[in-house]
Formats: structure tokens, C-alpha cells, sequence
């Protein structure tokens, strides 16, 4: 490959800056991510080690600990599931058919991210709490949402619902329905046109919807310390428990147990870029690249 | 298997894409459906393969009504104009899609399901492609695949959304050779879609031409040319110049007001004033390939008249940007304005 003539003979390409230039910029955006990311995520691994591995096992083992654990990977099973079903549906809904009220659909989609998560945690204590619109049913049927695991996992539901939804709409739309109308015109039932056509099309977003939506649904803190109760081994969660734990002083243990969601993190992240880089692969595929 | 349209409407809105639409379409014929973009042929194509549903009216397949009939159910070959091939299986797989979605019952086992596929992709010459995926293949060899995609299901009808809309010159010049020796080996009914009245005229053993949602001129691609049925079909097929009674009584010799249609090459030139001949300035001369084609103006800045001469008939009459000429008419048709 030959390079352009611009740069053999050291002339500006107009989209080129100057090499001070790119140093101050690269060193700007470095040194601010050290700041905000880099120094943040170092100190609490520092902080859940500084006393060394014991303590911070024994902090891991404790039994509010585990239990607290226990709750998250639930709630996180619960929710990222039923967001994963609601989320295909929705986006195949506003990707693929023309329908009254898609834009006010659309809208509510969005809804969970323009509200504080404190909010939404309150609205379902406004609706379901003992004070609350459906308070008095519930206990007259002796069921329990505030305050207890059912309503951890419902608002989970509600704050994560967005991530895999959003991700699959602009995927969808940009696909378009012509494959669709191929596999039906060729005899495929509406079911194998979504298994065998639908789905393959869109599994890497979904895939990268569902990693951000689990990230999400564990580490969420607003929503759910509204709805908890904080009740020691029974309602807390990860973040909620980190909370109290410090709280209380115990620095080594809150640490300890903030560094599990610090390496789900980086576990995402991680995945994250994995699944991008597939998702690119899978689009730069050349029309008329004829390479194998 | 003939097709059979009673008085089809389609509405979008307000807008109305088709009209009262009566049309057939005999069994093994390849037509064409041709217009402008907007003037709903398209839906109309649509419509017949079941993926759209008119408002009112019906479509018999081989006089048997297909209204409760969805484009599962009709067996009829759809060819997108974008291919539409599924992007994630190889062109083999792509093929054999509609064989492997078939019932149980009815599917075939798949030593002769790999059998068919080869068979197909044999007949569009890309055998050596079926590893590929859509993305390694030219727009040329998409289409073939998709063509072979579509008649692995035996359909009885093929239907064709502008199906070289996507392709370079050359290679849409080759392909529509190579679709119209494909229609006389398998004989399947087929309409095909198209804006490009070369094509249409070229490849189609009969055109519709259509606009704003109406049917304007049913016929032989020959008939459709030589005998446009109306002014637009006139303009749409091929160019031509438009006189007013007004101004060339003379030549429409009618009362009221009309309108004359002349194709430039139905235009003969002298250099001496014959009987009602009509006196223009050259303006420009442009030799394109086997023909000349002359721009000329009536009287001082007048209207323009495009004349085409082959070069032989130029050479006899050789004539130069300035010169004064006489022009009349060979062929001539008139329209009430």
C-alpha cells in the first residue's frame, strides 16, 4: 500500500493536528481517567487488601455477606431474564410493525432512564407499601413486597428494563423487515422466521444488551435501598451492604466485599469489548470482499 | 399458473397507491410492471405475493380466489430488490432455507435437499460460491442467489422487485440476457418490476405500463412503443418532442387544443423547404455512438427540438452548429390537450 502524497511529503492533511497537540489531548483524556477511574478502582482493592488476605476472606465469608451475594445473583436472575424477554418484544414490536401509540411506547421505554432511581423506588412504596394504593390488599392476602425480596427484584425489573430494549430497536430498525418477508414468502412459520432469521441477526447486540442490563441489576443502589428495609440477612443487597458496613466503620470488610462489584466491572467491561469487537467483525464484512 | 386482478384498490393514508386495478397476467409469461417510482407498481407486486393486503378487490391464482391466503400459503417466489439474503448463513444454507422450513411431513431428507441446492445453484452458475456468505458476493451474483433461493420452493409464481435496480450497467445489460434465457428454460409465470423501460422493453413478453396508481397501457413491449395509448405513456417510453396545435396547426390538424407527439427519430431534415415542412436553427450536434443527435431551435430562441439521425442519413445531410435546416415529421401522434 502506497501512503498518500500528503504525508510523504509532510504537507497537512487537513483531519491531521500537530504531534504537541495530540500529546496535550491523549495526556488530558489519560489523566483524567486515572483520576476518576484509575485512583478509585486501585484504593479499593488497596483498602480490601491493606490488612491483608485473612481479613478479607473472613470479610467474604461472613454470613450477612453471603447472604446479601445470594440476593443479588437472584434478583440479577430474575430480572435480566424477564428484561431480555421484554426487551426482544419490544424492539421486534417497534422495529418491525407500524402501530398507534409506538412513540408513546418508545417514550416509556426510556422512562426508568430519566427517573432517579430514588424515585422509582418510592413510587413502588407509594403503590405497594402498608400505606400505600395496593397496601391494604396485599396484606389482607398476606403477601409482602416492601421491604422484602419480591419488591427488590421488582424494582430491579423496572430501573434495568431500558438496556436491552434500547440496544435492539436502532439494531432492528436498521435491518430492516426484508429478511423477515423473505423467510415468509420462502414457508417459514412466524417462529422459524424469528429463531432461524430474526435471532441471528441481532445476538451480538442482544448479548452486549444483556451484559450492560446485569451489570446494571447488581450494582444498583437508589431503587432498591428504598424498597429494602436494610434488613440485616435478609434484604440487603451488595451495594446495600457495603453501605452499612462502612457505615459501622468496618472499613476492611465494606471494601472487601465493594471489591466483588468492582471485579464484576471489570469482568463487564471486558465482555463488553469482546462482544463489540464481534459486533464490528460481523459488520465489516465487505460487500465485494472476495477474500477467504 | 395465470394470475387474475379484479378492480384492486390500495390506499396508504390519503394517498392512493393503486386504482381500480384489472389485470392478467397468462400463465408462463414473463411480464413486466413499469412506471415511475411512486406510481405503485411495487405495491402492486406486493400485493400478488401477499406480504401487503389491498383494501379492496381480489386476486384469482389460476381462478382460484387467494384472499384467505397468506404469502406462506401462495407459492409464489419473491426476489427482493435488496436481495434480502440472510446475512448469517453461507449461500448454500440460504438456499436450502426453504426447503428446511417445510413440515415434517413434506421435508425432504438431506442427501436430496443438498441434491436440489446444488442443482439450483448449478442452474445460476454459482455452484462455487456455496460456502460464501452474502457479503463476500458481487451485487450480481446476490441477485442470481436470490433468484435461486426463491425457486427452490417450486413456486408457481416468481416475482421480481426491480431485480436489477441495484446493479451497474454492464452487469444488469448480462443479467436480464441471462433472466429472459432462465424464463424459456423453466416457464414459471413471472412479474417483474421495473422503472427502466429498456428493461422492461427488452426482457418482458408483455408490459404494463402504470401511473399514479392506474394501469395506462397493457401490450406487447413493440405496441407499448410504437402505439403509446396515452400522452404519458408516449413520454415515458422513449423521448420525444411535444408541438402545440397552437403554434403547429399545421401538423396536428385539429381545431381545438391538442397536442402532437414525435419521436426525434421519426424526424426527417432537408436543407430546401418542402410541404409543410418547418424552418429551425442547429444548436448543437452530438454523434453518439451509431447516431447523431441534433438540438435545434424553432424560429429565434424558440422551443427546442431533438432530432436523431443515423449516421449514414447524417452524412448524406451533413450539417453544422448555425445552420438553418427544414424539418417534417415521418410519424406523428396526436393527443386532445
Amino acid at each position: 500500500m502506497s501512503l498518500p502524497h500528503q504525508l510523504i511529503n509532510n504537507r497537512k492533511i487537513a483531519t491531521h493536528e500537530s504531534k504537541a497537540v495530540t500529546l496535550v489531548l491523549i495526556t488530558v483524556a489519560l489523566s483524567y481517567l486515572l483520576l476518576f477511574l484509575g485512583i478509585p478502582l486501585f484504593a479499593v482493592f488497596y483498602e480490601a487488601l491493606g490488612k491483608g488476605w485473612t481479613l478479607y476472606w473472613a470479610a467474604l465469608q461472613d454470613p450477612d455477606a453471603w447472604s446479601a451475594i445470594e440476593l443479588t445473583l437472584i434478583a440479577a436472575a430474575i430480572a435480566v431474564p424477564a428484561n431480555l424477554v421484554f426487551g426482544v418484544a419490544a424492539a421486534w414490536a417497534i422495529a418491525k410493525f407500524e402501530f398507534r401509540g409506538k412513540s408513546v411506547l418508545i417514550t416509556l421505554i426510556d422512562l426508568p432512564f430519566a427517573v432517579s432511581p430514588v424515585v422509582s423506588g418510592l413510587i413502588y412504596v407509594l403503590l405497594f407499601g402498608a400505606q400505600g394504593w395496593f397496601g391494604p390488599w396485599l396484606q389482607e392476602h398476606d403477601i409482602k413486597l416492601i421491604f422484602a425480596v419480591p419488591g427488590i427484584v421488582l424494582v430491579t425489573i423496572f430501573v434495568t428494563f431500558p438496556f436491552i430494549a434500547r440496544e435492539l430497536i436502532p439494531l432492528m430498525q436498521a435491518q430492516g423487515k426484508d429478511e423477515e418477508e423473505a423467510a415468509i414468502s420462502l414457508g417459514a412459520s412466524g417462529w422459524q422466521t424469528f429463531w432461524r432469521v430474526t435471532v441471528p441477526n441481532i445476538k451480538w447486540g442482544l448479548l452486549y444488551g444483556v451484559i450492560l442490563c446485569n451489570a446494571r441489576a447488581m450494582g444498583e443502589f437508589g431503587a432498591v435501598s428504598v424498597v429494602s428495609g436494610h434488613i440485616r440477612g435478609m434484604t440487603n443487597t451488595i451495594p446495600l451492604h457495603v453501605e452499612i458496613l462502612y457505615n459501622e466503620y468496618n472499613f476492611v470488610a465494606a471494601f472487601s466485599v465493594a471489591s466483588l462489584l468492582a471485579l464484576l466491572a471489570l469482568v463487564t467491561l471486558f465482555a463488553k469489548s469482546i462482544v463489540e469487537y464481534k459486533v464490528k467483525d460481523n459488520g465489516d464484512r465487505h460487500p465485494h470482499g472476495e477474500t477467504e | 399458473m395465470s394470475i387474475t386482478i379484479q378492480n384492486l384498490n390500495k390506499q396508504f393514508g390519503n394517498f392512493t397507491a393503486l386504482n381500480n386495478i384489472n389485470l392478467e397476467v397468462n400463465s408462463g409469461e414473463l411480464l413486466a410492471l413499469l412506471g415511475p417510482s411512486g406510481c405503485g407498481k411495487t405495491s402492486l407486486l406486493r400485493i400478488i405475493g401477499g406480504l401487503d393486503v389491498q383494501n379492496s378487490g381480489k386476486i384469482f391464482f389460476h381462478g382460484k380466489d387467494v384472499e384467505h391466503r397468506d404469502a406462506r400459503e401462495r407459492n409464489v417466489g419473491f426476489v427482493f430488490q435488496h436481495y434480502a439474503l440472510f446475512r448469517h448463513m453461507t449461500v448454500f444454507e440460504n438456499v436450502a432455507f426453504g426447503l428446511r422450513v417445510k413440515p415434517k411431513k413434506e421435508r425432504h431428507i438431506e442427501t436430496e435437499i443438498k441434491r436440489r441446492v446444488h442443482e439450483l445453484l448449478q442452474l445460476v452458475q454459482l455452484d462455487w460460491l456455496a460456502d460464501r456468505y452474502p457479503t463476500q458476493l458481487s451485487g450480481g451474483q446476490r441477485q442470481r442467489i436470490a433468484l435461486a433461493r426463491a425457486l427452490a420452493v417450486e413456486p408457481q409464481i416468481l416475482l421480481l422487485d426491480e431485480p436489477f435496480g441495484a446493479l451497474d450497467t454492464k452487469v444488469r445489460k448480462e443479467l436480464r440476457r441471462w433472466l429472459r434465457r432462465l424464463h424459456d428454460e423453466l416457464h414459471v409465470t413471472s412479474v417483474f418490476v421495473t422503472h427502466d423501460q429498456e428493461e422492461a422493453l427488452e426482457v418482458a413478453d408483455r408490459v404494463v405500463v402504470m401511473n399514479k396508481g392506474n394501469v395506462e397501457q397493457v401490450g406487447s413491449p413493440d405496441d407499448v412503443y410504437a402505439h403509446p395509448a396515452s400522452p404519458f405513456v408516449y413520454q415515458f417510453i422513449g423521448n420525444v418532442n411535444l408541438f402545440h396545435s397552437r403554434t403547429h396547426a399545421l401538423w396536428t390538424q385539429q381545431q381545438g387544443d391538442a397536442v402532437a407527439y414525435v419521436r426525434p427519430h421519426d424526424i426527417d431534415i432537408s436543407l430546401i423547404p418542402q410541404q409543410s415542412s418547418l424552418p429551425v436553427v442547429v444548436k448543437q450536434v452530438r454523434a453518439i455512438g451509431s447516431v447523431v443527435r441534433l438540438e435545434a431551435a424553432i424560429g429565434q430562441d424558440g422551443e427546442t427540438v431533438e432530432i436523431e439521425l443515423s449516421r449514414e442519413r447524417f452524412n448524406i445531410t451533413p450539417v453544422a452548429v448555425g445552420d438553418e435546416v427544414f424539418i417534417r415529421p415521418r410519424q406523428i401522434k396526436v393527443f386532445e390537450a
